[in-house]
């Protein structure tokens, strides 16, 4: 019994240790930007008090860049790119495990290329491409890569998830003389909810914090994204560290905020075996 | 209401057979049991009425009219699944009249058909609750619910009780009688289960490896099986089978010895000296004491169920019988015993496993 | 074996079933040819040409990759960055991977409470953007402010402290230690979860067996999420020859300093754009990323036809 209660309580410690080191810096960088220049340096480990609380470095950003239109941006191409990934996905994941047809599983395995050969390599191409088609430094542009690299992963998931969704319900629905459409956006898809949290993770996050393609397919600040944005504010005022930190804490909170708010469906849909 | 017709249905995914020359005519209003081990093809039978899976080859009629080509909810089907298959996201109300909509019945007719089937199956007090909030029992009387809601010509089961623990088996077989008897439609039920079989069915059919081995009510199943699969498959304990051979044709029997059975006489019409054969007696008609036909063992075990006792009985050539003993006076374990059956209680088999029509006479 | 097609598929007209497949894949399918396969193979094509100073492209066969691995003005750089991406994903596989088991099996241990407030908590770097855990990193690890060198010295170990970052010894292993800590929660998750599949009972039996938590987690578990480990080492090496954010955040599109932290991703950046005054060279680009693309095919057909072969999947 002791032997055990010791044996828990090193787990607890290690388990404590290691979520510090995962979440020290993120809390350190937050805290120091809610600080004066002179407390960053100062006190760097302390918490913001009465004294040392500054908001110049927030003040700073807004004044010198345009993060609500980053933002704004990186939320129009975030949020696109998640919808048609996962209703485009969605339906030809059906397709691929409902029916069966010649090439059908050809087809599955073109599509499956993308899951492990990055579409960067290909940007040499979709920049040329998208110049052709003036869709250079717009939004679409970036929705539409996003769209295409997105897929592939998406696709694999929710396969697996549909399935583990009992075979006898689309028989019922066929015998009840629901039509094939309809059994997919009424039967199926609305089963696929707890994929989502799993599709996120892995293909609508990385969309969010994407550097390379905004680096390369935007120009201009109107269609910049938040992480390019915050990429080169802080390259331009790295000496500012009041301002530094702001944008950085301006890029971190609302990912921690929606993460910390989805969490447990997040993290229950990871581990509800979708990815095997 | 329909009649249902199945003519030389045959289903094979590549080189294996799963249904072979089905040929198989259903009454109006009857309720036939389509039971045999896992594997026999019965549930594919059962999804190929329900059009759900393709016939290699053959056709299938209901009401008069070939259906091969039509989709399920033209067939004028429902269907009840095991694992029930109630939409999850849906409430009770919702799952019943979903598929309502897509055949055009009109709103207040489905409300009409909603009260009667929640009515009858007494599931007022759930219509607006989601599945996961219903028990065992209450699933299955939804998916019931859904399937009469649709007023089909043929009801289509497919194992539906294997889900239930065994009380609730017990009273949802009642209810199934019940409804068949209310509703007087044709019903097509499969399952695994003998008791269930043997106690809802009109008829039943008993399949083996994709082939009906026989169809027949239920206790001519019992009493007349056609052959050594039917006679081995119903029935519980077993029936216990004896090897023989015909030693002599004598008077118009046969004389039969085997390793471990006293001689016995059979009718001779289609054997000739040399021909092997098989002897099948059930557990409650192998007895103590005297009889037409008679062999003997050591007792290995005694299953005691109160109503009556199973003996297990070691045999001459290794293999175990069971007996059915009645009344408090059962052998040891360890003991030898003799036991025997009456005439008309043993049924033989030819070499083919074919059942004859007439039973031993009298004891050599 | 395939699932046989129903009946009710088999029995729609041709054209009904062709438009409902236009319907449910076609969108996909072209999105995903257009914006993902052409332009792969838009780029391996172009790495067969040249452009002159006028902007005319003329075909030269595989003079290009001649040219890339030979040519010591390329080669150099280009050996450099791919040596230094093997480091990247050596210190990977050594401490990203082992720490992700690690953690996944103390989760996993029957009774530990605040689970999911440990897993939180360690997911959480893993949602955020390379590049701002690249800056935050930056600052951290910084001689201005001086955060780390504090940290140490409180424990005693403030002569250890450098500027790890910035000496040519030591930038790549911190850049990769950096994406490590960020990254650890992935192979956390994905081997918790495959811990998660086996049965207790399973555990239970070898607990009466008389095996400890150690002996169970390295008897019994281990062996039965081989595959998911395998699984996610070919994931940690896809992302590794791809990476580029990280450094390009920390470093610049010099991967400095003098190129200790050049990887693939960055040196195909730098080989298409340019930098400085050095212009971009898009069919030397392409090159570069088509000889990308073969790297990534050659370890996800090792993972596909030696690694995966040879594991067992085991059905509970």
């Amino acid at each position: 019994m002791l032997k055990q209660r010791a044996e828990t309580l090193g787990v607890h410690v290690i388990l404590i240790a290691y979520s510090l080191i995962a979440i020290g810096p993120i809390l350190l960088v937050v805290m120091n930007s809610f600080k004066a220049r002179k407390a960053i340096f100062g006190a760097p480990l302390a918490p913001p008090n009465a004294d040392t609380f500054s908001l110049v470095g927030y003040a700073k950003v807004f004044h010198a860049s345009h993060v609500v239109t980053y933002f704004g941006n990186s939320l129009i191409v975030t949020l696109a790119s998640m919808v048609l990934v996962l209703l485009l996905g969605a339906m030809a994941a059906w397709a691929l495990t409902e029916y069966r047809f010649r090439g059908s599983t050809a087809l599955a395995l073109f599509l499956s290329i993308g899951i492990m050969v990055p579409i960067r390599l290909g940007s040499v191409a979709i920049l040329k491409m998208m110049r052709a088609a003036g869709l250079n430094d717009t939004l679409t542009a970036l929705i539409l890569v996003y769209i295409a690299q997105g897929l592939p992963l998406a696709i694999f998931i929710l396969s697996e998830f549909i399935q583990q969704i009992p075979k006898d319900l689309r028989d019922a629905a066929r015998c009840d003389g629901v039509p094939e459409t309809r059994i997919f956006f009424e039967v199926i898809a609305p089963l696929l909810r707890p994929a989502i949290a799993t599709v996120a993770v892995f293909t609508i996050v990385p969309i969010w914090n994407d550097l390379w393609f905004p680096l390369i397919l935007t120009s201009s600040d109107s269609t910049h994204t938040i992480t390019l944005g915050v990429q080169q504010f802080l390259g331009q005022y790295i000496t500012d560290w009041n301002a530094v930190l702001a944008a950085l804490s301006m890029a971190i909170l609302p990912v921690v905020a929606i993460y910390v708010i989805f969490s447990r469906q997040l993290i229950s849909g990871l581990t509800a075996g979708a990815v095997k | 209401m329909a009649k249902l017709h199945i003519d030389a249905l045959n289903k094979s995914y590549g080189e294996t057979k799963v249904l072979v020359d089905v040929d198989l005519a259903i009454e109006d209003g009857e309720f036939l049991v389509l039971v045999g081990p896992s594997g026999c093809g019965k549930s594919t039978l059962l999804r190929m009425i329900a059009g759900l899976d393709a016939p290699t080859s053959g056709d299938i009629y209901i009401a008069e009219r070939k259906v091969n080509a039509l989709a399920p909810a033209e067939r004028r089907i429902a269907m009840v699944f095991q694992s029930y298959a109630l939409y999850p996201h849906m409430d009770v109300l919702k799952n019943m009249t979903f598929g309502l909509k897509f055949t055009g019945v009109p709103a207040a007719e489905r409300e009409r058909r909603v009260a009667e089937a929640a009515r009858m199956l007494r599931l007022e007090p759930l219509l607006k609750r989601y599945p996961r909030d219903l028990s065992g029992g209450q699933r299955q009387r939804v998916a019931i619910g859904r399937a009469i809601v649709r007023e089909p010509d043929v009801f289509l089961f497919d194992e539906p009780l294997s889900n239930l623990d065994a009380a609730l088996r017990v009273s949802t077989r009642v209810e199934i009688a019940r409804l068949h008897r209310l509703l007087k439609a044709t019903m097509v039920y499969v399952t695994h289960d003998q008791i269930e079989a043997m106690t809802l069915a009109d008829r039943i059919v008993v399949m083996n490896q994709g082939r009906i081995e026989q169809v027949g009510k239920p206790l001519d199943l019992y009493y007349e099986p056609a052959n050594l699969f039917v006679a081995g498959f119903i029935g519980s304990p077993a029936m216990n089978f004896f090897t023989g051979r015909v030693e002599r044709i004598e008077g118009g029997e046969a004389l039969v010895t085997g390793p471990c059975i006293g001689s016995v006489a059979v009718p001779a019409a289609t054997f000739s000296p040399g021909d092997d054969l098989t002897l099948g007696v059930r557990p409650e008609h192998l007895g103590q004491g005297a009889g037409a036909f008679s062999t003997s063992g050591m007792v290995e075990l005694v299953e005691r169920l109160g109503e009556a006792s199973f003996a297990h009985v070691r045999r001459a050539d290794d293999r175990l019988m069971v007996a059915e003993i009645r009344g408090r006076d059962t052998p040891a374990p360890g003991e030898s015993v003799t036991l025997s059956a009456p005439a008309q209680d043993i049924h033989v088999f030819d070499a083919r496993g074919r059942r004859l029509a007439a039973t031993p006479v009298n004891s050599a | 074996m395939a699932e046989p097609m129903s009946q009710v598929v088999a029995s729609m007209p041709r054209g009904r079933f062709l438009a409902l497949m236009a319907l449910f894949l076609g969108p996909s399918v072209a999105v995903y040819t257009l914006f993902s396969i052409y332009p792969l193979i838009a780029t391996m094509a172009l790495a067969t040409y040249t452009t002159d100073s006028a902007g005319a492209y003329a075909f030269v066969g595989l003079a290009n990759f001649v040219t890339l691995l030979a040519d010591s003005v390329w080669s150099k750089p280009f050996w450099n960055a791919a040596w230094n991406n093997l480091i990247f994903f050596a210190v990977h596989m050594a401490v990203q991977n082992p720490i992700g088991i690690a953690l996944a099996g103390l989760l996993s241990l029957p009774g530990i409470r605040f689970k999911s407030l440990y897993r939180t908590a360690i997911f959480l770097p893993t949602m955020l953007s390379v590049v701002i855990v690249g800056f935050s990193w930056n600052l951290i690890l910084s001689p201005l402010w001086g955060v780390a060198e504090g940290a140490l010295k409180s424990v005693g170990l403030g002569g250890w402290f450098a500027p790890w970052l910035g000496l040519p010894s030591t930038a790549l292993a911190t850049l990769a230690l950096i994406s490590v800590w960020q990254f650890v929660g992935i192979p956390m998750m994905l081997i918790y979860a495959a811990l998660l599949n086996i049965p207790d009972e399973l555990v239970d039996a070898a607990r009466v067996d008389g095996l400890g938590n150690f002996r169970i987690f390295w008897h019994i578990k281990l062996p039965l999420v081989l595959p998911t480990i395998g699984l996610v080492s070919v994931l940690t090496f896809v992302g590794n020859f791809n990476a580029f954010d990280l450094i390009y955040s920390v470093k610049g599109a010099l991967a400095g300093p003098n190129f200790a932290s050049d990887i693939l991703g960055t040196f195909f950046y730098r080989t298409f754009f340019g930098y400085q005054l050095q212009l971009g060279n898009p069919t030397m680009g392409a090159a570069v990323a088509t000889v990308m693309f073969f790297i990534i095919l050659v370890g996800v057909c090792f993972y596909l036809f030696v690694i995966q072969r040879r594991m067992r999947r085991y059905a509970f």
